[in-house]
């Protein structure tokens, strides 16, 4: 493969489940640095999307490429075994609705648990990393707290955390903020952005309009299993292209409104 | 094995299930009794029951039996081995109805007898109509369990000599010198009994957990 | 009576012997059974009807049948296939055994509620196979079963005491040999009963701790 600054390709993905095709034939690509934002009506396939992108989910068809290396499917062609997948997602970080943590490690624990067991990193190195870590999300002093005793934006917090641990070169989140209480999703989304200002590479679902309208460099606009529309996101709000893009915007207005942070 | 030996097993059956049934009577209100004692937190009598419970739900059925068997004539107290049968399994099952019984008092909502007693109710009238029924309904799923754990720990009596489905299976086995078919009709007999149970048991809980669903 | 007791401290070797073999066969036979128990599960909960309807078959039998009747089945039904076991093998094998149907359905229960999500992410963050297992499935399984096991080990514990009947050296057996050699039924076996208790104390101990740690990581 030709070098190049593309982080994610997605060429053609198809996924269908039983009767019912979830993903038809979805073409987007990721720049390194940009931050998509996925939006799109509840059952449209998002997170059917994300989870095809690390192969928690099969595709039916199409191609996935990390930085130009083939997801899913090895140079012999053949349907990679659960190893060689492992290896491959170790350097996609992925940030759950429901946080994820693993509720008998510390929030610590939690942060250096793959790069020391999956990515047999250096212990010390690990630890110093993810204390650096802790700071950046603001939660140095909750190294120690196991998750449930953390809040739902201080769980959130440490799920970002935890994917950044990995060194990933590309950051997948769904909806990682719509199991929040309301007060709480400011403090997640302020992380977020500083990651989209320092260049991460991004790949998020959200039904945060606000803040897919200022952080995104590009929203890919999803309907029934189709990317409808892709484009910068100013484009796309003020003016978007497809009916179903309009409509499913008019149901959001009152809400970009009032979110704007 | 002959089909007079089967008929014998079987006659051992009747003791076991009428030695089982007769422990569950008693043990019922005895654990309910006991219960009470804790839940009210009764001075003394409370920590003499908590030891009492711990102890005898650590304590075999056999030891248990042993004990009473060899050691009340010992003390000078004359018992034969069915009497001593009935009251290690009335022992063994008051210790744990007790248990079953405590954990739906403790969850028993205080409001509703607080509500029972701003009507004027006195004490006895409160337990009986307001309280009682109720924690009646939440045991029982658990009571049942613990008739089938009582019938299955049965077999030891034969130990101080109940002729029951387990004494005749060895009896049967000795004569013979083939001990294992009596053993199986022995199991055929149990299984039934105990799978009647325990679907009792599935079936209460599926129905409370649909009247739960409805209401 | 102090002079039963007497007697009973001057057999305490044989008492002692009693409770270390009543220990080890229970302990080796809880942990066996919980291992054979990880096997039992998984086809519990097998798609394939054929193997979840026989591990079930395995596991609502042995619920129905009572231990005394099973171990004498083991006992006397093994010699009759060619096998030959002492009474130490035959007693671990049907402790262990009937346990495992035990264990299968305690750790069945606590798996249909243990949430998915943390070990989607673990297979997200590059976990595979046994490492997966062990490092994210394993511990909170075995923290929110915990109580249930330790209840089990305890039923394991008394269960040992039929043993006795087929002259396996345990506690039980230790007491009755005391009190036919001396005709001290008393204090043979109220010892025996509170040695037994103390195995129980042990256990609910580490039980509790298990608790407590499993709390704070819930
Ligand atoms: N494992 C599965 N088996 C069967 N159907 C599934 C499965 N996962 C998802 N689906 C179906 O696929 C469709 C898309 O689901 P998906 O979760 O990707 O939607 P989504 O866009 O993320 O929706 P939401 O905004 O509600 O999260 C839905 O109709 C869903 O019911
Ligand atoms: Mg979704």
């Amino acid at each position: 493969m030709a070098e190049t600054s593309k982080v994610l390709d997605v060429a053609g993905v198809s996924k269908r489940f039983g009767d019912i095709e979830v993903l038809s034939d979805v073409s987007f690509q990721v720049d390194k640095g940009e931050t998509i934002c996925v939006l799109g009506p509840s059952g449209s396939g998002k997170s059917t999307l994300l989870r095809c992108i690390n192969w928690l989910e099969r595709p039916d068809a199409g191609q996935i490429y990390l930085n130009g290396e083939r997801i899913g499917i090895n140079n012999a062609g053949i349907v990679m075994g659960d190893r060689e997948l492992s290896k491959i997602r170790t350097r996609i970080g992925m940030v759950f609705q429901h946080f994820a943590l693993w509720p008998h490690l510390t929030v610590l624990q939690n942060l250096m648990e793959a790069p020391v067991q999956v990515q047999k990193r250096p212990k010390a190195e690990v630890y110093d990393e993810a204390l650096a870590l802790l700071a950046k999300v603001g939660l140095s002093d909750k190294r120690d707290a196991f998750p449930a005793k953390l809040s739902g934006g201080q769980k959130q917090r440490v799920g970002i955390a935890r994917a950044l641990a990995m060194r990933p070169d590309l950051l997948l989140f769904d909806e990682p903020t719509s199991a929040l209480d309301p007060e709480l999703v400011g403090e997640v989304l302020v992380v977020m952005r500083d990651l989209a200002r320092e260049g991460m590479t991004m790949v998020i679902v959200t039904h945060e309009m606000a803040f897919a309208r200022d952080a995104a460099t590009r929203v890919l606009f999803l309907d029934r299993g189709r990317a409808v529309e892709t484009g910068s996101p100013d484009r796309f709000f003020s003016n978007p292209e497809t009916e179903r893009a309009r409509q499913f915007l008019q149901r959001y207005a009152g809400d970009t409104a009032n979110n704007k942070r | 094995m002959s089909g007079g030996d089967i008929a014998a097993i079987f006659q051992g059956a009747i003791v076991t299930v009428t030695l089982s049934f007769i422990g569950i009577l008693i043990g019922l209100p005895i654990g309910l009794g006991l219960a009470l004692l804790r839940w009210a937190n009764v001075p003394f009598a409370a920590k003499v029951v908590t030891l009492y419970v711990s102890i005898l739900r650590a304590t075999p059925l056999v030891t248990l039996l042993l004990l009473l068997f060899f050691a009340l004539p010992n003390i000078g107290v004359p018992i034969n081995p069915i009497s001593a049968a009935i009251l290690a399994l009335v022992m063994n099952t008051s210790a744990f109805n007790c248990e079953v019984w405590r954990s739906a008092l403790m969850n028993f909502p205080k409001d509703q007898y607080e509500a029972a007693q701003s009507v004027g109710m006195t004490a006895e009238q409160r337990f009986r109509r307001i309280v009682l029924p109720q924690i009646v309904r939440v045991s029982l799923p658990g009571l049942v369990n613990e008739m089938s754990l009582l019938i299955k720990v049965t077999p030891v009596l034969a130990v101080v000599g109940v002729v029951d489905i387990t004494r005749a299976a060895v009896r049967i086995g000795a004569q013979t010198y083939e001990p294992l078919p009596p053993f199986l009709v022995a199991v055929a007999l149990y299984a039934p009994i105990v799978f009647a149970l325990v679907s009792l048991q599935r079936w209460i809980e599926r129905r409370q957990v649909a009247a739960e669903a409805a209401a | 009576m102090i002079h039963d007791f007497g007697i009973v401290w001057g057999e305490r070797a044989l008492l002692l012997s009693g409770l270390v073999n009543t220990a080890i066969l229970s302990a080796l036979s809880a942990v066996a059974a919980l291992l054979l128990g990880f096997i039992v599960t998984p086809a519990l909960m097998s798609k394939r009807p054929a193997v979840s309807g026989a591990a079930r078959l395995f596991v609502d039998g042995m619920r129905c049948v009572p231990f005394l009747l099973f171990a004498y089945i083991v006992y006397y039904g093994f010699p009759s296939f060619g096998i030959r076991l002492d009474n130490w093998t035959s007693g671990l094998a049907a402790l262990t055994i009937y346990n495992a149907a035990y264990m299968a359905e305690i750790l069945r229960g606590a798996w249909a509620v243990q949430p998915r999500e943390p070990i989607e992410a673990g297979i997200a963050f590059g976990f595979s196979d046994i490492r997966l297992f062990r490092r994210i499935i394993l511990p909170p399984l075995l923290l929110s079963a915990g109580p249930v096991i330790g209840n089990q080990m305890i039923q394991i514990i008394k269960d040992s005491a039929f043993l006795s009947i087929i002259a396996l050296p345990e506690l039980t057996h230790a007491a009755s040999s005391i009190q036919s050699r001396h005709y001290v039924p008393f204090a043979a076996f109220i010892t025996a009963v509170f040695l037994y208790w103390g195995l129980c104390l042990i256990i609910e101990a580490g039980v509790g701790s298990i608790g407590r740690v499993a709390e704070a990581r819930r």
